[in-house]
């Protein structure tokens, strides 16, 4: 290994070759090693055929982002070759699949190894599918993994037709190993840690704080939290449902909270697009409702499988009329886990709205986590406690107590304006009155935030770099990879955006590092804050930042 | 503290109007209820938005008061939430079959154990009288001045091949049996329609036509052809339960025997679930 503190792995290939599979079995090869991992899927929005590629990096520090200039790369097909070519570090080793990829196509100055894997899938079962099993295969050999210990890796891994995996195996093992056995060492780490995606830490804090229900409608890149709940409901204790439509989905939120159970939805920008108008019926009613939104590249359909930050101020402002509301985003899966359960707490807590905003860049990528389960908040909502119960009886802080049923009391949620015992009214006082009271809400809710920890900062010295969400992972590594010092502040709440925290700032010209074509971030920084950044850096291909490259562009930056 | 079942609010239906005949009858099936072991406590309710859902506000039932065409997927998920309850969403036609009609195809499809009672008066009444899906060929509202040019649907036709169990039609001028038929849906358990022709005085007066035409079902519930084939008759218009069958609800299989909110995890089982989940 290179005097690099990171090691990449790239498997390429077509959808339906098992990339993804191949990928993920790697990155658990690392974290078997007690190494940490970061492992980044990038696939096309098909089920066959395509270009899919996974790139999975490892360090023994805490590493934050993939890496695309791989140390070992495996084509399994020609197509991977061409588009991962210029990817490959100057030492490293290219596995490809000699049946499809013309010598012409091969880089230079790699240590290229053609092994003929189709003609060695071809004598079994599904043989486009066990193509995958090269790529781990190939890491195995260049890692100096022994032939017993990939024989078991495969038999944990690809269990079915063990067999025919096996002796496939066996081949690109040996022709692997003949010319790069043992090429890369890498050294065991400290301790072994579970890999989990950001979705599925999504799914997990919000059980921690004690979610009921999840009513989702498939959507590419939140699907996964559906997927998730729906497969470990039964022992988490949460019932997972898929109706039909995201307005269904909503709304069907907002009847669950009215009877007491701490329903959360999830979604992209199309489907959050189909529910605001239950975020303003759930913010007239004052209901308790939280909603994840996973971004992907838009507008409309876009480009379902990739990452972008563009739907910050559509996360801000979803639904008629004025709505106390909190909105934050994670920026590490750890951080997804914990905020999950803070949001489903403070929902409750206020009877207010919240969304979770992430990007597809946290919501898929699969690290290796160290989380602290039981620092996981817990929903508890204020409780009528006897006497005669008005809905929105009028309160301090807004926040008037809940009731459910069965109860002898009338319960009147309503998306009328209304009195305070929840019938509709017309009557210019109570009007301005109940607007009132749900404001006073929006300033509990700041009150409560500057009690906890709202804005995240990174570092200390130099250069002042704004970030938040996904992205803060690609600033963080980018720093690292190049040695780069600079306070790296990343606001967790954006709305209400915690200003107490960041007014040293105003007046600023901070860089600021997002992934939307206009700077919608650098847009809210200096509405909320004043500042003018020094430089917006934006990426708005559809690709979450390289940290190479993000580090080049902030060495420029912060000159 | 016992309240009366019709609250203070200002009622502001218009004088004759059919939806007095459908609280006056809601107002009896809770007292139906009630004897058959299904307080009030345990009823509770939704509505759309329209001329319709004002009932919201007029009777003291508890419930949240919904918007367009939403109540179906609304009261889908109080009864997920807690499948202890009797959950009864009251819509308009255009809501129900217009705005909302996807919600309450799906419902049907599902099984799911609420019971929606649409007050078909054949006109979207709160927005000044335009056409819906129920009005007739010809109708003239302010949207089609020169006579409604799509046909119209039949409710219960929809509502059979969608997959409710049971379908009913009741008549806003008949309290004594719509009553019977509001209190047979709510016990019924699976998803339960119930179409209330219901008059506006004011755009659609169809009393002396309905009072001409509609008849009493005696035999009910059918079977499901026949139930079927009577939903698409014109003329008489049955009122009466038309179709009933036994069928697990949707909320016992997807919540697994549980209630949501009732039989909740503690949070240290909770906890070492997720524990669980993460290690393997
Ligand atoms: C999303 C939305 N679109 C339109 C309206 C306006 N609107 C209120 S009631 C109504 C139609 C009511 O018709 P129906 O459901 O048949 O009720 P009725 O008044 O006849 O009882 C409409 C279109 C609304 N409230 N919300
Ligand atoms: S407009 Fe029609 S539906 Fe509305 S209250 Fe008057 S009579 Fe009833
Ligand atoms: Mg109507």
């Amino acid at each position: 290994m290179s005097e690099r503190d990171t090691f990449s792995f790239i498997v390429g290939g077509r959808a339906g070759a098992g990339v993804k599979k191949a990928g993920s079995v790697a990155s658990n090869l690392f974290a078997s090693m007690k190494r940490y991992v970061f492992q980044m899927d990038d696939y096309q929005s098909l089920i066959r055929g395509g270009h899919n590629f996974v790139a999975t990096s490892t360090s023994l520090r805490p590493i934050l982002s993939h890496y695309m200039r791989a140390d070992l790369l495996v084509a399994l097909d020609a197509r991977s070759v061409r588009a991962h070519r210029e990817d490959v570090r100057e030492d490293a080793v290219l596995v490809y699949n000699s049946d499809e990829v013309e010598e012409g196509d091969l880089p230079d100055g790699v240590d290229a190894i053609g092994v003929a894997m189709k003609e060695a899938a071809k004598e079994y079962p599904n043989p486009e599918l066990r193509l995958g099993l090269a790529g781990p295969t190939a890491l195995a050999a260049c890692i100096g993994l022994s032939r017993d210990d990939l024989a078991e890796l495969i038999e944990r891994e690809y269990k079915r037709d063990l067999e025919a995996n096996q002796a496939f195996a066996d081949a690109v093992y040996d022709a692997v190993s003949e010319k790069a056995g043992g090429r890369f060492e890498l050294e065991e780490g400290d301790e072994e840690r579970p890999m989990l995606t950001g979705n599925e830490a999504i799914a997990l804090g919000a059980c921690a704080a004690g979610l009921d229900v999840y009513f989702a409608y498939p959507m590419t890149p939140a699907s996964t939290i559906l997927h998730f709940l729906a497969k470990h409901g039964k022992k988490l204790g949460v019932t997972a449902m898929q109706p039909e439509s995201e307005i269904a989905v909503a709304n069907m939120a907002v009847g669950a909270a009215a009877v007491g159970a701490r329903a959360m939805v999830g979604t992209s920008g199309g489907g959050f697009a189909l529910m605001e108008e239950a975020f303003s019926l759930a913010g007239m009613a004052e209901v308790p409702f939280l909603g994840v939104l996973s971004s992907r590249p838009g507008p409309s359909t876009g480009v379902p499988t990739y990452t972008e930050q563009a739907d910050l101020h559509f996360a801000l402002h979803p639904g008629q009329g004025d709505i106390p509301r909190v909105v934050a985003s994670p920026g590490t899966v750890e951080e997804a886990y914990i905020l999950a359960a803070e949001m489903l707490a403070l929902v409750w807590e206020f009877q207010a709205q919240g969304v979770l905003l992430t990007e597809k860049h946290l919501s898929e990528s699969r690290v290796t986590a160290a989380i602290d389960l039981d620092s996981a908040a817990e929903v508890s909502p204020v409780m009528h406690e006897d006497g005669e119960y008005k809905r929105y009886v009028s309160a301090e802080n807004g926040v008037s107590p809940l009731l459910f049923p069965p109860s002898e009391e009338l319960i009147n949620w309503t998306s009328y304006e209304h009195d305070e015992s929840g019938f509709t009214t017309e009557e210019a006082g109570e009007i301005a009155a109940m607007h009132d009271k749900r404001n006073r809400k929006t300033e509990a809710m700041k009150e409560r935030l500057k009690g906890m920890r709202a804005v995240n900062r990174h570092g200390d010295g130099g250069q002042v770099i704004f970030t938040y969400g996904s992205t803060t992972m690609s600033v963080l590594e980018a720093l690292k990879a190049r040695g780069l010092e600079a306070t790296v502040v990343q606001p967790v709440y954006l709305k209400p955006f915690p200003v107490w925290e960041l007014d040293e700032y105003s007046g600023a010209n901070p860089i600021v590092v997002e992934q939307s074509s206009t700077g919608q971030f650098a847009t809210l920084l200096r509405y909320e804050l004043g500042v003018e950044p020094s430089k917006v850096i934006t990426k708005y291909d559809g690709r979450p930042f390289e940290p190479d490259d993000l580090a080049a562009e902030l060495e420029k930056a912060i000159g | 503290m016992a309240r009366e079942f019709i609250t203070e609010v200002e009622n502001t239906w218009c004088t004759g109007c059919g939806n007095f005949g459908i609280m006056n009858a809601m107002k009896k099936a809770v007292g139906i209820l009630e004897d058959r072991d299904i307080p009030k406590s345990r009823i509770f309710m939704t509505a759309g938005i329209g001329c319709h859902a004002k009932i919201f506000d007029y009777m003291s039932l508890s419930g949240l008061y919904s918007i367009h065409g939403r109540a179906m997927a609304t009261a889908e998920g109080m009864k997920l939430g807690n499948p202890g309850l009797r959950i009864v969403a009251f819509c308009g036609d255009g809501d129900a079959l217009g705005e909302g009609i996807a919600h309450m195809m799906h419902a049907a499809k599902r099984n799911s154990d609420i019971t929606v009672v649409m007050h078909d008066n054949g006109v979207y009444a709160l927005t000044t009288g335009q056409r819906g899906p129920t009005s007739p060929r010809g109708f003239k509202g302010p949207s089609t001045p020169e006579g409604n040019n799509e046909d119209p649907w039949k409710p219960l036709v929809l509502m059979l091949e969608a997959g409710a169990t049971f379908a009913a039609r009741g008549y806003s001028g008949n309290v004594e049996q719509l009553a019977e038929i509001v209190a047979a849906a709510v016990e019924h358990q699976g998803f339960s329609f119930v179409q209330v022709l219901q008059p506006s005085v004011t755009f659609t007066n169809y009393f002396e036509e309905y009072n001409e035409i509609v008849t009493t079902l005696e035999e009910g519930p059918l079977e499901f052809d026949e139930a079927l084939r009577l939903a698409r008759q014109e003329e008489p218009l049955p009122a009466g339960v038309f179709y009933r069958k036994e069928k697990e609800p949707y909320e016992v299989s997807i919540n697994r025997g549980r209630n949501p909110v009732e039989d909740r995890m503690r949070r240290e089982k909770r906890m070492k679930a997720i524990g669980d989940t993460l290690g393997g």
